[in-house]
């Protein structure tokens, strides 16, 4: 099998849409949630994205495109034009893998609240197109002009993951040249969020307090309660090494291996064992031993109960050398992006391998004993030896997915 | 001239940033960018605005003309049928 370099890299994320300044965001521990909503009954927060669509759209073309497909027009756009082009690639030998959990949440509860306002509501007319959860990836492949594979995965908060790892075996078994693989997800829409809410998985913060809120998301850490959601697009290229060599491009890294699986238990609680399965198929197929993989980039979400479960599928993944794998969850910073969590996660795996530099698991002053694993500390963030690195997504539904990275 | 094609132009200057210079009233609006879906939302808005129904897509609505005759009819049907205009309603 042939490998698959990453060679472009693209994000419409709440620290900007820069990689590189993304990147350094997180090293400098900033973090980027923030109050929302000041008119909720409980308080909420999250990190959201200051886009401007116009530097992707027309008005005109804005019709029927919500937030969600802009973003990853936006960020695919960056992704390719990092890449260099698609480089004379045939237009049905490109692929687009998108991962999306909900789709247009900004049209659907724009329809929601005029269809069913007082009197003679009405609901816009594409409101369908807008909302699919399949247009953002459509809407890249008409910008992108890709005729192959354009597919969208929703697998929740797997969603991009599994949508790089799918693209990542579509380029290795030559069904395509170039696939523009990521996610993107838009729905911080009160409806939505106050739907998290009710779900009690968000973290707690005192209503009005913006500090308390930038660091109410502490992964890992005994005092977490929750994650803050985040909205944001994702996309990397990826193709062939053989490709990307002969047309003399940069790899940002050489994505090794990918393991998937379902715990098969429950809908919303993890379990250790099948996230290791995972965690195992991705490293064998990377065909690395566990001590030879310096980082993890965690699903880290600070929920109570998720967190200690993926200690325990690292330890049981990583047995005795559990110690030796930095690990930190960037949630902290860029919140839970959901089904784009992966493909931004991916994104800042790939950089911390190319620098060599570990964004630290901020706000976790006091680690939980149940949590134990060498958390990257803040300030810590030089890795000199690091050659590959893991990111994590574990999606409710049960479905896991782990992606491995290599230096190039 | 219509009587409805200033306000139309109007609207699309206004909703797509379009100036009504650049928009030949007897040209093709596709040609222009007004796809398929992209209409529809501006028949929808139209009709928001002007407080009247229109029918169902005319594929024969091909120029802005044609579709300011096509407003400019049914304002008609709506006034023989005694419905206020909206224009009369924002002055009274």
């Amino acid at each position: 099998m042939s490998a698959v370099a990453v060679t472009g890299l693209g994000v419409v994320s709440p620290h900007g849409e820069d990689p590189q300044a993304l990147f350094a965001a997180l090293l400098r521990g900033e973090s980027a949630v923030r109050p929302i909503f000041p008119e909720l009954a409980k308080p909420a927060a999250a990190a959201t994205v200051a886009f401007d669509e116009s530097r992707w759209f027309t008005k005109l073309q804005l019709a029927g495109v919500d937030r969600v497909s802009q973003m990853a027009v936006a960020a695919a756009d960056l992704a390719v034009k990092d890449a260099g082009g698609l480089h004379g690639a045939a237009p049905e030998r490109v692929g687009v893998f998108g991962g999306c959990g909900m789709g247009g949440a900004v049209a659907l509860e724009a329809a929601y609240r005029s269809g069913m306002a007082t009197g003679a509501g009405r609901v816009p007319p594409l409101t369908v197109p807008a909302f699919m959860p399949n247009a953002p990836a459509s809407h890249v492949a008409m910008r992108q002009q890709a005729q192959g594979p354009v597919f969208t995965y929703s697998v929740a908060c797997a969603s991009s993951a599994v949508a790089i790892a799918e693209a990542a075996k579509a380029v290795q078994r030559g069904e395509v040249d170039v696939a523009i693989a990521g996610g993107s997800e838009a729905l911080i829409v009160p409806g939505v969020v106050m739907a998290w809410q009710a779900m009690q998985t968000l973290a707690a913060f005192p209503a009005g307090d913006a500090q308390a809120a930038a660091t109410a998301v502490r992964p890992f850490a005994a005092d977490r309660s929750g994650f803050a959601l985040g909205e944001g697009a994702a996309f990397l290229v990826l193709e062939s090494a053989a490709r990307a060599k002969a047309r003399g491009a940069r790899a940002h890294a050489l994505l090794a291996g990918w393991g998937h699986s379902c715990d098969a238990t429950h809908l919303t609680k993890p379990e250790a064992a099948g996230q290791a399965r995972a965690l195992r198929m991705a490293l064998q197929g990377a065909g690395l031993a566990p001590a030879e993989v310096g980082y993890c980039n965690a699903h880290g979400t600070a929920t109570k109960i998720g967190d200690p479960i993926e200690r325990d599928a690292l330890a049981l993944a990583w047995g005795g050398d559990l110690d030796r794998l930095k690990v930190s969850s960037t949630k902290a910073l860029h919140g839970h992006l959901l089904g784009a969590a992966g493909a931004l996660e991916a994104v800042i795996t790939v950089l911390a391998l190319a620098k060599r530099q570990l964004p630290p698991n901020a706000h976790c002053d006091a680690p939980d004993a149940a949590c134990a694993l060498n958390l990257v500390r803040p300030g810590a963030v030089d890795a000199p030896d690091l050659e590959a690195a893991v990111s994590s997504s574990f999606a409710f539904g049960g479905s896991n997915a782990v992606l491995v990275f290599r230096r190039a | 001239m219509s009587s409805s094609l200033k306000e139309l132009q109007d609207l699309i200057q206004e909703k797509y940033g379009i100036d009504p210079a650049t928009l030949d009233p007897n040209e093709s609006m596709r040609d222009k960018g007004f796809d398929s879906l992209a209409l529809v939302e501006f028949l929808f808005e139209i009709e928001d605005r002007l407080k009247i129904s229109l029918p169902d897509p005319d594929p024969s609505i091909e120029t802005l003309a044609g579709l300011a005759a096509v407003v400019d009819r049914v304002r008609a049907q709506q006034a023989d049928a005694g419905e206020p205009a909206a224009d009369t309603s924002a002055a009274s």
